[in-house]
């Protein structure tokens, strides 16, 4: 259960909604069982040729009762949803809260789309913890202790009968439903997770996979996976079924058992023989919500993964941003020494042993291939992660110590790919500047060359109706409503056509003339006029200096310039 | 559904079994109420005892158990229906993917596709396991109780009669208001409940701008609307099922009052009949209203459904392959007649393109991104269909051969080669069909400059590399590529041409290795760099698909002004 604590925390916060859907559950419960027994009481009364006006009573009853009952029913469920909904939402806040502090190094270690996609999946999951494992056990044991009070009052041993059949159907089948599932060591999660992936594979591979002729055996393999989850997931089913088979068996048995016993007693002169009607009705209604119970503990199993996943992803880096604060404004100075850094799974260190200096109002270039190791020092530099080896000053000071917050907030940057929200233009740019007013972002748009994207212009998800060469001059137009003097920019004009390349740039370099520029790049255009230039090939610097020079050594970046000058198309 | 209703033909046996176990059911259910009213009236009314209501008491032991296991059949027989229904698609859907060809293959669509086949196909479980169990049950249960009723008392029968069209009918009103409702939420709730990923997605930027905490709020607050949509949603839904429950207590309360008259005022009915009508009468609504439940998941999944029906339906646009061997001991001679590949009906064109690739020859292909280039590479290793015009292979049309025999000729070097979850090894001998000695791989390895590689890892040759090849450089990638083709030692060389400057020693290796391979096979290139198309045998230059020029790079510079821009103007350096 420690795994559900977080989110039994959380659920308690709906103290109101449960106790609206507790009630309410356990009043169409209660006015269930009434109803049926009070019609089965009724339909004896009657062939006793009572009194008219004690039938009308009863009669009265009954249609409270069934009035009450669909009432209850109804307000029971518009509750215990409303509750569902509402802790979902506490699910995912806190999920955040506990998630932020760890971003973005978390998304170095795992790869987020794989990652955000469980998440998303456990938390979809746990819906079903309210409505299926926490109240519904509560509801039907108030009811069953209800009915077997009230039956206490015509004979103790059908009391007991009740109690038994309770703890058969809601305790034994259960328990042992769970143990054969616990025995079936494939999950069928896992092997919705395998057949998704083998998939993926088989798609993404497709061309590959034609030229060797390996399309038809992975085919075959994915076959066979989906055999097997198929398999697997019929079993569950089944099992599933075969749960509530169980308990249908068991809460007949016991309506069953009800009969014998009341008839015994009747004989017996213990029990008024005008209340066997009454019992078998009452029997026959409190068994019946008993039969999801079956497979309650399936679920608490689901919910206690899903937890587990879910809230020990966080706090798994150890990354803590450190609290001393940059002084404000100004061009920042960084200096790299002696640093190394490591993907967990890479296979080769990404960045080993670099040391470069970055003073304030520099314009630096780092240069190599894909793969070399570029992108990391962007990241180390935005102290979005620590080096294995080597230290990272900016002003001088530690990065480990100073706060990540400051800066992020002296820094404009521009990662290899720039996320835009589901929303506007605006909505987007409002990020960057809160205050900034429509003729200010239009002014901005205008500047990168964007004029036909106004503020109110849509963008989908993930700015996906935007082209590549659009969303760099809007990530462009974001940084340049952020006031800062420090730019970090990661091929920021990549998927733009070379006209309006060489005027974005020339924009940028008047804005940028006294400010701190590093930017990375994978082309050697343009960079005549940088301050110093820095070649890294396989995490390694190798070449450092300023155009002239290292056209001069005629070492790697001279060579790496002759090779560009031979790409066409 | 026209394809469902086929299925559920080819799968007569078990839906023969779902309706003989409905007819047992609702045998069964008369039959216990008939007991438990037995049982009660020999007790009550006439003052038995135990041994008076034995044989009732035995029989409805056993007809309870029956009811139970039929119960059970049905259910059980309605998940193996979905499971076989569900394998029905997913096999067709693997058939359809198969075939089609590699240009539908991108990433969106791959995506796209996972997501039909994975989630579109398991949202059609309920038509089967819930919903078509359902049916049958509420057609048969009533039908039969319906029967029992107007043979024992025809008045509750026709108040049966006069009530029950109020259920369907009520359902259909709520189903017509609701639709549009839940429509348009349902347009709100996919966006409010997108919200959450979108934030985790783009958490990174929101904390360099410094708004992540803020976010916390909006997740909040979007989580809450989602909420309140998806109630209101909900609530006419519930709502429904309140109205259902009350119109079937009404007519319960009918039916009872009526026996409640007969039995008291008119004394003209036993304690018998009334307590079995009762028994039973509440039972027909249940199916009744039941039914209206399982109209609700059938449309859901019927939805889901169509998306199935619409992706294996689509028109086909694969390969065509023969029976012929192909055989060979040099590069085959290769002929393009008219060559033109249109994706859809009326999509883009590439070609018509003629061509005579005589064995050992060294074509290129040249133009702007987006002319077709790398189409005209997948149309002639036979990996899209020709639409129009002809490829023949020793004199013979590319189709007519085998594709195992083709393709056993033919290496594929992209600038991303695809990495499966394997070991780098296995990575490698995929090439040449998983069929080579140590001493080959070693050889490959070494001459795609990957042996030194080897030597660093921990586990050398047997390091596992991810899904999507994750740890290798694009170089690293790019050399996987060439070993690849090393160990098949093919005749044909397809080469699509890194757009960017890999890491020189990659760049070293490439030009290198193809020069090799060059040697006794026939090389087509999507040629990015200025020494590839000068030193090409021929240089096809492509403009929207169409073939621009044709000829040596001197004949092409010399007369086609756009092949003479893109070959010198890109770094303003004069290359002629």
């Amino acid at each position: 259960m420690k795994e559900l604590r977080t989110v039994l925390a959380l659920v308690a916060r709906e103290k109101k909604d449960i106790w609206f859907s507790i009630v309410f559950g356990v009043l169409a419960g209660l006015t269930t069982v009434g109803l049926f027994g009070a019609s089965g009481y009724l339909i004896s009364k009657a062939a006793l040729a009572p009194p008219l006006y004690t039938l009308i009573i009863v009669i009265a009853m009954v249609k409270l009762f069934g009035f009450t009952r669909a009432l209850g029913r109804y307000v029971e469920r518009l509750f215990s949803h409303r509750a569902t909904f509402t802790i979902l939402s506490h699910i995912r806040t806190r999920f955040f809260e506990m998630l932020e502090p760890e971003v973005p190094h978390i998304f170095r270690k795992y790869r987020s789309g794989d990652l955000l996609a469980r998440v998303i999946g456990d938390v979809e999951s746990l819906q079903n913890f309210f409505l299926r494992v926490y109240y519904p056990p509560i509801v039907l044991v108030i009811v069953f202790l209800s009915t077997m009070i009230f039956t206490t009052f015509f004979s103790w041993m059908l009391a007991l009968l009740f109690f038994l059949g309770l703890v058969i159907v809601g305790v034994v089948i259960p328990f042992i439903a769970t143990l054969k599932q616990r025995k079936s060591q494939y999950s069928v999660r896992e092997g919705r997770g395998i057949l998704s992936t083998k998939l993926a594979e088989w798609l993404y591979g497709f061309r590959d996979l034609k030229i060797y002729q390996k399309q038809e055996e992975t085919e075959a393999d994915l076959r066979k996976s989906m055999e097997t989850y198929e398999a697997a997931h019929e079993r569950q089913q089944l099992q599933m079924a075969g749960g509530e088979g169980w308990n249908l068996l068991a809460s007949l048995t016991a309506t069953w058992a009800v009969v014998l016993v009341s008839v015994w007693q009747i004989g017996a002169g213990e029990l008024d023989g005008i209340f066997l009607a009454m019992f078998i009705m009452i029997s026959l209604m409190v068994f019946e919500d008993a039969g999801p119970m079956a497979n309650v503990p399936r679920h608490l199993e689901d919910n206690r993964n899903a937890a587990e996943r879910l809230f020990s992803l966080p706090g798994q880096t150890g990354r803590h941003s450190g609290d001393v604060s940059l002084e404000p404004f100004g061009p920042l100075s960084f200096s790299m020494e002696n640093v190394t850094y490591s993907f967990p799974e890479s296979l080769t260190p990404v960045l080993q042993d670099a040391t470069i200096s970055f003073p304030a109002g520099s314009k630096t270039a780092i240069v190599g291939a894909s793969g070399s190791g570029k992108s990391t020092i962007q990241q180390l530099l935005l102290s979005m992660d620590v080096p294995e080896a080597g230290r990272i000053k900016v002003q001088d000071k530690d990065m480990q110590r100073v706060s990540q917050e400051s800066v992020w907030k002296e820094v404009n940057t521009i990662l290899q790919e720039s996320h835009f929200f589901y929303g506007t233009v605006r909505d987007n740019l409002l990020l960057a500047d809160e205050d900034a007013d429509d003729r200010r972002m239009k002014e901005v748009l205008e500047r990168v060359k964007l004029p036909h994207l106004s503020p109110e212009h849509p963008v989908e998800e993930k700015g996906g109706n935007l082209s590549g060469g659009e969303k760099q001059r809007l990530a462009l137009a974001r940084i340049y409503l952020k006031p800062a003097r420090t730019w970090i920019l990661d091929e920021p004009f990549s998927s733009v056509d070379v006209l309006t390349e060489r005027e974005l740039m020339q924009d940028f370099w008047e804005t940028a003339v006294h400010d701190t520029v590093i930017l990375i790049s994978h082309n050697l255009k343009g960079l005549e006029q940088m301050d110093n230039i820095v070649v890294v090939e396989q995490g390694q610097v190798i070449e450092k200096g300023s155009y002239e020079e290292l056209m001069e050594w005629k070492g790697y970046f001279y060579r790496m310039k002759q090779l560009e000058n031979t790409l066409i198309g | 559904m026209k394809e469902w209703n086929l299925l559920l033909k080819k799968e007569w046996k078990k839906v023969s079994v779902i309706v003989l176990a409905a007819l047992l059911l609702a045998v069964s259910i008369i039959g216990q109420g008939y007991l438990f009213v037995t049982i009660v009236d020999r007790v009550f009314v006439e003052g038995g005892g135990l041994s008076a209501v034995l044989v009732p008491l035995t029989l409805l032991l056993g007809v309870l158990w029956i009811r139970t296991g039929v119960s059970t059949a049905i259910a059980r027989t309605g998940v193996r229906l979905a499971s076989r229904a569900k394998r029905m698609m997913r096999e067709r859907l693997l058939h359809k993917i198969s075939g089609a060809s590699v240009g539908e293959s991108g990433q969106v669509e791959a995506g796209r596709r996972v997501s039909v086949f994975m989630d579109a196909v398991e949202e059609t479980d309920s038509y089967f396991s819930g919903y078509v169990p359902q049916v049958i049950q509420s057609l048969i249960v009533p039908l039969f109780l319906f029967v029992t009723i107007a043979v024992i008392h025809l008045n509750s029968a026709f108040i049966i009669l006069a009530t029950s069209p109020f259920i369907p009918l009520f359902y259909i009103i709520i189903g017509m208001k609701t639709k549009e409702k839940s429509e348009e939420k349902v347009e709100e709730m996919n966006e409010l409940s997108g919200k959450f990923l979108d934030i985790l997605q783009g958490l990174t930027t929101l904390k360099l701008f410094r708004k992540a905490k803020a976010q916390k709020e909006t997740i909040e607050t979007s989580s809450l609307r989602f909420r309140d949509a998806t109630m209101e949603v909900l609530k006419t839904a519930f709502v429904s099922s309140l109205m259902l429950e009350l119109i079937s207590m009404l007519s319960i309360g009918l039916i009872a009052l009526e026996i409640a008259l007969q039995l008291i005022i008119f004394e003209n009915m036993n304690f018998f009949t009334a307590f079995f009508i009762l028994i039973l009468a509440p039972e027909f609504y249940n199916y009744l209203k039941q039914l209206g439940f399982a109209f609700h998941t059938g449309r859901t999944s019927m939805g889901a459904a169509s998306k199935v029906f619409e992706e294996i339906n689509k028109p086909e646009d694969g390969m065509q392959w023969g029976e012929k061997e192909l055989s060979l001991s040099c590069p085959p001679h290769i002929v393009l007649r008219d060559a033109t590949h249109r994706y859809g009906e009326d999509g883009f064109y590439t070609g018509p393109v003629s061509v005579d690739l005589t064995p050992g020859k060294n074509l290129a292909i040249a133009g702007r991104t987006g002319s077709g280039k790398s189409t005209l590479l997948h149309l002639i290793s036979g990996l899209m269909p020709v639409k129009e015009g002809t490829i023949e292979v020793e004199e013979e049309d590319l189709h007519e051969y085998r594709e195992d025999e083709w393709m056993n000729h033919v290496s594929y070097i992209s600038q991303d080669p695809y990495i499966f979850s394997g070991t780098l090894k296995e990575n490698i001998i995929i090439g040449a069909g998983g069929r080579s000695s140590p001493e080959e791989v070693e050889t490959a390895l070494r001459k795609a400059g990957l042996y030194e590689l080897t030597q660093r890892l921990e586990d050398g040759m047997n390091t596992p590399l991810g899904e999507g090849g994750r740890g290798l450089s694009g170089g690293e990638k790019q050399r996987l590529a060439l070993a690849r083709a090393f160990l098949k030692d093919p005749y044909i060389v397809l080469l699509d041409e890194p757009t960017t400057g890999l890491d020189l020693e990659t760049e070293r290796i490439l030009s290198e290795s193809l020069t090799e391979l060059s040697q006794h096979a026939t090389m087509i290139t999507v040629a990015h760099r200025l020494h590839t198309i000068r030193e090409a045998d021929e240089i096809l230059f492509l403009e929207d698909g169409r073939v621009a020029g044709q000829g040596t790079h001197e004949e092409l510079f010399g007369t086609v002004d756009e092949y003479r821009r893109m070959t010198t103007a890109s770094q303003g350096v004069e290359v002629q």
